[in-house]
C-alpha cells in the first residue's frame, strides 16, 4: 500500500465504505475496485486485507456468505447490522480527521495576530 | 482463460504447502490467487500458470500467508472468548442467577460449617487436575486422528474442541487454588472470606461448564455460522 502508515487506520472504514455502496464483495474484488476509484494510486496489499476482513467479521460487522463460481467457492463479505451503523460512526470520524488534517497542513490566513 | 479444476486443486495444494492448515482459510485464499491469475492471464496470455502463481503470491510480503494465518486465528480466538463472555452473562439474569445463589450458598455453608473444609478444597483442586489432565491427554488424541486422515480442518473447531486444556490460563487457576490451600487456616476465619472464595468456586466451575459442556454441544451451529461453506462440505 502507498504510504501504508497513513492509510492503515483507515483500511477497515474503507472496506465498510465499500461494501455499504456495493452489498456483498470479496476479497479480489475489494482490492481491484480500490485500485479503479483511486486510478491505481492506492493498492491495498493482501496480506492487509484479509487479516482486516477477519477481524472486523469477529467483531460482528461483517456476515459472510459463501458462492459457487465456476469451478470454486467464493466467500463474500457483507455489512450486518450492526455494521450499517458502525459504517456510519466511522466514516464521520473519517471526514471530521480529513478536515482536521487539512486545516493543520494549510492553515486559513487568520485575521488575528 | 478459465483455471481448470486440476490447478485449482493444484492452488489448494500450495496453500497447504505454504502452512495454512485449514480449509476456510485455503478456500479463501485459493479463490483470490485464482482471481488474481485469471486476471493476468487477460492482459500476459502467454505466461505459465506457475510463473503468474510466484508473481501473485510474492504480493502477499517475505512472510506468505504465515501472516494471514496469524491474524485470523487472533480473529477467531477472539470470537470465541466472546461466545464464552456471553454464556457467562446469562448466570447473572434469571433464571440461572439463582442457581448461582444457591450454589455459592451451598459451599459456603459446607466451608463454614464442616471440620473437613481445608480436604474439601483440596479434593477439589485434585480432581480439577485430573480432569484437566484428562481433557489434554483427549485433546491429543483427537488431533493425532485427525493428523491421519485426510479430514478437512477448521480452526474454530480445534479451538472448541482442543485448545481449552492446554490454555496457560489454567496454570494461572491453579496457583490461585494453591495459594487459597497454603493459606486456608487464616481465611477460613472470616465469613466475609469464605463467601468469597465459595463465589469463586461456583464462578468457576460455571466457567468449566461452558467451556467443556455448553460450547462444545454448541458447536455445530457456531461452526455453520462461522463458515458457511462447513455445511456444503459436510452434507
Amino acid at each position: 500500500m502507498k504510504n501504508s502508515q497513513l492509510y492503515k487506520g483507515s483500511l477497515n472504514t474503507i472496506i465498510m465504505k465499500l461494501l455499504e455502496e456495493n452489498g456483498k464483495m470479496y476479497g479480489y474484488e475489494i482490492t481491484q475496485k480500490v485500485k479503479l476509484i483511486t486510478q491505481g494510486e492506492l493498492n491495498i496489499t493482501e496480506g492487509a486485507l484479509y487479516p482486516a476482513l477477519h477481524k472486523l467479521e469477529a467483531e460482528g460487522l461483517l456476515d459472510v456468505e459463501i458462492e459457487k463460481v465456476d469451478n470454486r467457492m467464493r466467500k463474500y463479505y457483507k455489512l450486518t447490522e450492526t455494521g450499517h451503523k458502525e459504517t456510519v460512526n466511522r466514516l464521520s470520524e473519517l471526514e471530521d480527521f480529513i478536515r482536521n488534517m487539512q486545516s493543520l497542513v494549510n492553515p486559513k490566513p487568520s485575521l488575528e495576530f | 482463460m478459465k483455471l481448470t479444476t486440476q490447478q485449482i486443486d493444484q492452488l489448494y495444494l500450495f496453500t497447504r504447502q505454504h502452512y495454512v492448515e485449514y480449509y476456510d482459510l485455503q478456500t479463501e485464499l485459493v479463490d483470490h490467487l485464482a482471481n488474481a491469475i485469471e486476471s493476468e492471464w487477460q492482459q500476459n496470455p502467454k505466461l505459465t500458470f506457475d510463473e503468474v502463481l510466484n508473481e501473485e503470491f510474492k504480493k502477499f510480503g517475505v512472510f506468505g500467508f504465515v501472516d494471514v494465518v496469524q491474524k485470523r486465528q487472533a480473529a477467531l480466538g477472539k470470537k470465541y472468548n466472546r461466545l464464552i463472555f456471553q454464556h457467562f452473562k446469562t448466570f447473572f439474569k434469571v433464571p440461572k442467577i439463582l442457581f448461582l445463589i444457591v450454589m455459592t450458598f451451598t459451599v459456603f455453608l459446607i466451608f463454614k460449617t464442616s471440620i473437613y473444609s481445608d480436604y474439601f478444597l483440596r479434593a477439589i483442586t485434585v480432581i480439577y487436575f485430573g480432569f484437566i489432565c484428562y481433557k489434554f491427554y483427549e485433546s491429543k488424541k483427537i488431533k493425532k486422528a485427525q493428523k491421519n486422515t485426510n479430514k478437512k480442518k477448521w480452526l474454530l473447531e480445534e479451538i472448541i474442541n482442543q485448545n481449552v486444556a492446554s490454555s496457560p490460563a489454567f496454570i494461572g487457576i491453579f496457583h490461585i487454588l494453591m495459594q487459597i490451600i497454603l493459606y486456608a487456616e487464616k481465611y477460613f476465619l472470616n465469613d466475609y472470606w469464605i463467601f468469597s472464595i465459595s463465589f469463586l468456586i461456583v464462578l468457576f466451575g460455571i466457567l468449566n461448564y461452558i467451556l467443556f459442556k455448553i460450547i462444545p454441544s454448541k458447536a455445530q451451529t457456531y461452526l455453520e455460522q462461522t463458515y458457511p461453506e462447513y455445511k456444503l462440505e459436510n452434507l
